[in-house]
């Protein structure tokens, strides 16, 4: 074997701390090497072309690269490799950069290790074998988990682009969170009035299946070939005959059910049908609180549902559709307000949060659109809004921010002053982020035009006067005061926290998700809404907060990634799977029973049991090569011999 | 009692190709496997403290066959083992079971014994064995030359078996305490090192541990054979025979009954289980599983879980 070896300086980041030059010396050593040089940038064009010329110069036929991490750049030199003629598994990274310089200052020490990672990777790259990736066919339809703005926008794009789309929603009626807002910022545009028509042409697309009341269950298969466990949950109503009416509705005497549509503070039916323009317009009975269904009796429902769409004995039903791409849209929840004691959310009427203050602003909401505070009716006059309700507070294990309260606190001050005119609106605050298109000329208006007094500095705590306001104490930074405002409502400005169980769903998915739940993108700024599990997609704010817009695009974005990977006529699988020696194989199965995939199957060969992989099953996690005893099932390019010779290189005394 | 075996040997070989017991050896002292295939051949089988053997070993390169099987306790967790592995049928098996006292510990004979190459007669009793050399006649006790192993049995009598002989005998101890292991820990990290550094440099790589372990079952393509993958070399060193008991005590793990088969089997008397019982503790208390109980149970290491319930990795 001729191995060429290219040690990067990216730019400064490995030269300031490696030096470079001295492991391309010491690599000229090392078995089979023929040919070693350091190069400024060896991802860039003429670092690449580089490569090319030396494969071709000095006759290589594999090459190590030492740079970045091979989640960065493996692919880019696997195809500088491929179109130098060579095979593009005859090459192997050695991570110089993170493992590397980033770590550690001393450069005599961290040439030393640059030269050990590099004497691995030849190593390894000595033990290579050509490998040639197999084509399979893609089932063409997309499944988008989700039905929030960005799903809505990932399915339309998708299903105009002509692909069959299969939405999956939580929630008995699509449209998220939007849904509930009254107007969106910047433009004070109602919300609904934007999102309606979207919604409704979920329901009348020719190309969407639409699952609402439903929940993933189970994920199984890979990239172009998923097969995907869906949960229709028990609605006790038959949706097919449901006309959404509302009659049922109206005469439902179980009335202490909570209203989630209306954030709870409006009058909740143990059968509801969320709002007016839901999607799909169906009832549906919550059988916590049904009469019928916990206590045996009433069934007023039923009888009085001219279409007979009641169904009592209705249960929950797993169906499975096969899709060959995901988009996870699964959203955003609140963070848990009460934590904040000294708030008192949850404990005064008159305390409430930014979401349930939307429904009041809503005309489609419990008070018809006019500002009534919960606990009395009355209109308030002083509206107090506390921001970074659980955002960008370590102590209650939220540093993040959430990206958008700033915003629609701003809006929610200006409609404050549009509802009730001779109302003043007073705005605790940290900062004001206002970065986007239109965003920061919108707070100023808040305060400038809206009169909203903005006040820099955290609450320190909220109580009643005993006459029927609350007073809110806290700190004036700017003005270095206390500060005592008497309210008549206070807003919460909550945080965004993960969905719930996101983190079960990432794991059904196999994608990975941060340690507040979010799920994580390929790259933070190159793969935005790629995970790094193929044909798995992210869109809104599953993957970290976001706006409407910024979710809109992210929803269009994935769409376009899945459009992208339809258009290809075939996938190319990952050809770096287990491989079972069948000489070597005594047919024991303890692989088959450990892989987590189902890709193991026992097979009779001349009348002995042997093993053998599912290669397009395969995602070469490799435990069973861990399990089989005598090493007879091996990964391909990971190898008992190829991790072995890594190991004895860097352990050589 | 033996007799009582015999007869229910003689009645069920018509049905099979061999049953598999013991015999007399080259000595008194030493029994050796013995293999009963015709009613004549059951009359030279043996029962007491000199069948040390785990006849076990034997059984999945009989796979095909009908055969039977003689086992003490601790070997009939071996027969489990194998059936949860599905490298034996059950159909094909017939287990003869009978209560077990405890077998010897042919060291410590030797120890006690210093004469025993020459053995006239060996009488074994319920108070021990009366071993009868050219030089001289000795009177040993059981719990003298007793295997450790038998000290802490928890299993006498067959845990499974077709036709079960004689009196159930209750088991010596409730619970292994683990005396052993937990002595052996108490030395300090250089001390334990040491232990094993001279311990293993002793290893004359014959791979009789192997070879006797009644699940080392990859026999001809065990990994300590083998260039491709090559994890142990031909380099003369404590390194590469370390590497092969760590290798093999892993292949073990939640496996192992530990019938002390290893153990017993090495000629240079390397203390080799003690590897195997101390991954044994950690299975159960990780796992709450103890090998070689239950044909049906799912070792917890021959299985995938997304989320181990004793194995907290994330907080729901």
């Amino acid at each position: 074997m001729r191995i060429g070896v290219f040690i990067c300086h990216c730019g400064s980041n490995i030269e300031g701390t490696v030096d470079t030059a001295e492991v391309s010396r010491i690599a000229r050593d090392y078995p089979e090497v023929a040919f070693a040089t350091d190069t400024m940038y060896a991802c860039s064009e003429p670092g690449q072309d580089g490569i090319i010329e030396a494969i071709g110069e000095h006759k290589l036929d594999g090459v190590v690269v030492a740079s970045c991490t091979p989640r960065m750049h493996e692919a880019t030199f696997r195809n500088t490799l491929e179109r130098a003629g060579l095979n593009p598994y005859m090459f192997e990274m050695a991570n110089i950069r993170e493992h590397v310089s980033w770590i550690g200052k001393d450069r005599e020490a961290n040439t030393n290790k640059a030269a050990d990672l590099v004497r691995m990777a030849v190593e390894k790259l000595r033990r290579n074998q050509p490998l040639i990736a197999k084509e399979f066919d893609i089932n063409r339809r997309v499944l988008v988990i989700g039905g929030g703005v960005a799903g809505i926008q990932a399915a339309l794009d998708c299903a105009d682009a002509g692909l069959e789309v299969v939405m999956v929603e939580r929630e008995s009626t699509i449209g998220g969170k939007m849904a509930k807002l009254d107007k969106t910022f910047p433009t004070v545009d109602c919300s609904s009035c934007i999102l309606g028509p979207r919604m409704v042409e979920i329901a009348q697309h020719p190309n969407i299946t639409l699952y609402a009341c439903s929940e993933v269950d189970g994920v199984s298969g890979y990239v172009g070939n998923f097969s995907v466990k869906i949960k229709k949950k028990a609605r006790y109503v038959d949706w097919d005959k449901c006309t959404g009416c509302g009659e049922c509705v109206e005469k439902c005497p179980s009335r202490k059910a909570p209203n989630t549509f209306d954030e709870k503070i409006g009058p909740g039916r143990a059968i509801n049908i969320p709002f007016p323009q839901a999607i799909p317009k169906k009832a549906t009975i919550n059988a916590e609180y049904c009469i019928k269904l916990t206590k045996g009796k009433c069934g007023t429902c039923e009888k009085i549902c001219p279409s007979n769409a009641i169904d009592f004995q209705q249960q929950d039903e797993i169906i499975t559709e096969e899709v060959g791409a995901v988009v996870a849209a699964t959203g955003y929840d609140l963070f848990d307000w009460t934590v904040y004691e000294e708030y008192g959310g949850g404990r005064y009427p008159d305390v409430i949060t930014s979401l349930q203050y939307e429904r009041l602003l809503s005309a489609s909401g419990p008070t018809g659109g006019h500002v009534k505070r919960p606990s009395d009716g009355k209109e308030p006059k002083n509206v107090v809004f506390i921001q970074c309700v659980g955002s960008r507070d370590k102590s209650v294990g939220r540093p993040y921010c959430s990206g958008f309260c700033c915003m629609y606190t701003a809006k929610q001050a200006i409609l404050t002053k549009d509802h009730i005119p001779d109302s003043t609106s007073y705005v605790f605050y940290m900062d004001i982020r206002a970065p986007g298109k239109l965003y920061d000329e919108f707070t100023r208006r808040a305060m400038e035009e809206y009169g909203a007094q903005y006040i820099r500095g955290r609450v320190a705590m909220v109580y009643p006067d005993g006459k029927g306001n609350m007073i809110v104490r806290g700190a004036d930074t700017l003005m270095g005061r206390q500060v005592e405002v008497q309210a008549d409502l206070v807003v919460l400005a909550v945080g965004v926290e993960s969905a719930k169980n996101s983190p079960q769903l990432a794991e059904k998915l196999r994608i990975s998700y941060d340690s507040y739940g979010f799920f994580m993108e390929g790259h933070p700024k190159l793969k935005p809404c790629e995970t790094n599990t193929a044909g798995v997609y992210l869109a809104g704010a599953c993957q970290g907060p976001k706006d409407i817009p910024a979710s809109v695009a992210q929803g269009s974005a994935a769409a376009s990634k899945v459009i992208g990977l339809f258009s290809k006529e075939k996938l190319k699988s990952d050809p770096q799977t287990a491989n079972v020696d069948i000489k070597r194989c005594i047919g024991c199965g303890k692989c088959v029973l450990t892989c987590p995939f189902g890709a193991i199957k026992e097979v009779d060969f001349r009348g002995q049991p042997k093993a053998e992989v599912i290669e397009t099953v395969c995602q070469g996690c490799g435990i069973c090569s861990s399990t089989c005893p005598q090493g007879a099932i091996q990964l391909r390019h990971f190898t008992d011999n190829q991790i072995l010779a890594e190991v004895e290189a860097i352990c050589r005394f | 009692m033996l007799d009582k075996l015999k007869e229910s040997i003689k009645a069920a070989l018509p049905e099979l190709d061999f049953v598999m017991g013991w015999g007399m050896g080259y000595d008194p002292l030493h029994a050796t496997p013995l293999y009963m295939y015709e009613p004549e051949d059951v009359d030279n089988l043996v029962w007491g403290p000199l069948n040390v053997h785990n006849l076990a070993v034997h059984l999945p390169s009989l796979k095909g066959k009908k055969v039977g099987i003689v086992v003490k306790g601790c070997d009939s967790r071996s027969v489990v083992e194998l059936l949860q592995e599905g490298l034996i049928n059950r159909e094909d098996v017939v287990i003869f079971g009978a209560p077990c006292n405890g077998i010897v510990d042919m060291s410590k004979i030797r120890k006690a014994v210093p004469d025993a190459h020459f053995v006239h007669s060996v009488e074994t009793d319920d108070n021990g064995l009366t071993i009868t050399t050219d030089k001289d006649t000795h009177k040993l006790s059981l719990a003298e030359v007793m295997a450790d192993k038998c000290t802490r049995c928890r299993f006498p009598n067959a845990v499974v078996a077709d036709h079960f002989v004689g009196e159930k005998r209750e088991p010596t101890v409730e619970n292994d305490a683990y005396e052993d292991l937990e002595s052996f820990e108490s030395q300090g990290f250089e001390e334990r090192r040491d232990f094993w550094m001279t311990e293993m440099d002793r290893c004359i790589r014959c791979y009789a541990c192997r070879n006797a372990c009644p699940l080392c079952v990859c026999r001809d393509h065990c990994v300590a054979q083998s260039r491709n993958p090559h994890w142990v070399s031909q380099r003369d060193g404590v390194r590469d025979k370390f590497m092969f008991q760590i290798i093999h005590a892993m292949h073990m793990a939640g496996r192992c009954t530990e019938c002390g088969e290893c153990e017993r089997a090495c000629p240079m008397d390397i203390p080799v289980l003690l590897l195997k019982r101390k991954l044994g503790t950690v299975i159960h208390d990780l796992f709450d599983y103890d090998s070689g109980l239950d044909a049906e149970a799912r070792p917890p290491l021959l299985a995938f879980k997304l989320e181990e319930e004793s194995i907290k990795e994330k907080d729901w």
